[in-house]
């Protein structure tokens, strides 16, 4: 490859990006292949410029090569599909990071009207998805990633913390009502110690239910948590489990300590 | 003045539809062409490209034959080949398939046909 000017290589990379935004939208070509065979016709026109190749001269080969939006028939692509590559890869292929951060921004700013709020915050959520999607590789955001992953940050977060503790919302009733029944937990200590052993034994149980799940379902997993659980492994859910057992371990202690001295 | 606008209106409209008339003209028998040039050597991308430029009013975007090779590809009427190159990288071939073959000849005849009717058409 004939050595470029940094102003050539800029232009390259956002052409590749381009070409490869369009032609994972089509179906029915296979897009490594094609952007193999651009590349190569690159580098095979580029021969005998001299170098570094300017921006000028890599631009007649590229107004050549012509726009990708012409290589995918418009027919292979949704309209959906079309909206946002057209978003993404126009003159500023930003936009739909702008966008993704700013319905995240007005989200948090109406924070007390909640449903409005939420479907905003939803909303950045999905075109980030979507701008993670036609990206394909992570990398290929590089500084867009600090717009979009906001608010995959925000929803993967809560989407965790909801996954992890929905239990306590049951248990916590659960283990008032458990004090209620036996009148003889008289005082407070005794209470707490029932309260706590009850819940630990609720949370753990469903964290190793959770756990073996993850740990069947791992490509689920990192399609849910895209880019951040693409490198899921099995040990993260081993983790888990263990912290389960841990728990279900510990709330027994707590039973039998309580029921040694305390009865 | 109302003239002229009228008859620009008309102008543009018109080249509309010549420029999608061409377009949609032009996809299909740009497959053909390309099927044909590999009917009897297989080529590599670049050298495809190469040879089709030549031809007037054939290609307006260089880069649209590389998805069109993939297609046809997946369609299996062309396959692939890497060879080494003394220039540089190795290079990937394409040559036509059995069932390329077979398309390739059904579509020149077709070719043929509709050519001989518009012909008679336009004699009168």
């Amino acid at each position: 490859m004939a050595t470029l000017s940094e102003g050539a290589k800029r232009g390259l990379e956002d052409y590749l990006r381009q070409a490869r935004a369009y032609l994972r939208g089509s179906k029915s070509v296979d897009a490594d292949e094609v952007e193999q065979n651009v590349t190569e016709h690159i580098e095979t026109e580029l021969e005998g410029v001299p170098e570094p190749v300017s921006r000028d001269d890599l631009n007649v080969v590229l107004k050549k090569l012509g726009s990708p939006q012409q290589w995918v028939p418009a027919e292979e692509l949704t309209w959906w599909r079309l909206f946002i590559l057209r978003l993404r890869s126009g003159p500023e292929d930003w936009r739909l990071a702008y966008v993704s951060l700013s319905l995240l921004v007005a989200g948090f700013l109406i924070l007390p009207y909640a449903p409005v709020c939420v479907i905003l915050i939803l909303v950045s959520f999905l075109i980030s998805r979507a701008a993670l999607s036609e990206a394909g590789d992570p990398e290929e955001l590089k500084a867009q990633k600090w717009l979009l992953y906001p608010s995959l940050v925000v929803v993967y977060v809560f989407v965790l913390v909801g996954l992890l503790t929905w239990p306590l919302g049951v248990l916590v009733p659960v283990a008032d009502e458990y004090e209620r029944y036996f009148s003889r937990l008289q005082n407070d200590l005794d209470y707490w110690f029932m309260a706590f052993s009850v819940i630990l034994a609720g949370l753990g149980l469903w964290w190793s239910v959770l756990a073996v799940v993850f740990l069947k379902s791992r490509k689920t997993v990192r399609t849910l948590f895209r880019p951040f659980a693409d490198g899921y492994k099995s040990s993260w859910a081993l983790l888990l489990l263990a912290i389960s057992l841990g728990l279900m371990i510990l709330s027994l202690s707590l039973g039998i300590v309580y029921y040694s001295y305390f009865t | 003045m109302t003239g002229i606008c009228y008859c620009d209106i008309v102008k543009c409209m018109n080249d509309k539809f010549f420029d999608n008339w061409t377009n949609q003209l032009r996809k299909g028998v740009l497959e053909l062409c390309i099927l044909n040039d590999i009917r009897n050597r297989k080529m590599y991308g670049y050298e495809i490209v190469r040879r089709l430029r030549k031809i007037d009013g054939l290609i307006i975007s260089e880069g649209a034959i590389y998805p069109i090779l993939s297609r046809l590809k997946r369609q299996g009427l062309v396959e692939t080949s890497i060879q080494e190159s003394a220039e540089g990288p190795p290079r990937k071939y394409y040559k036509l398939t059995q069932e390329g073959e077979q398309m390739v000849s059904q579509m020149n005849a077709y070719w043929q046909a509709m050519s001989g009717v518009t012909n008679s058409i336009e004699k009168g």
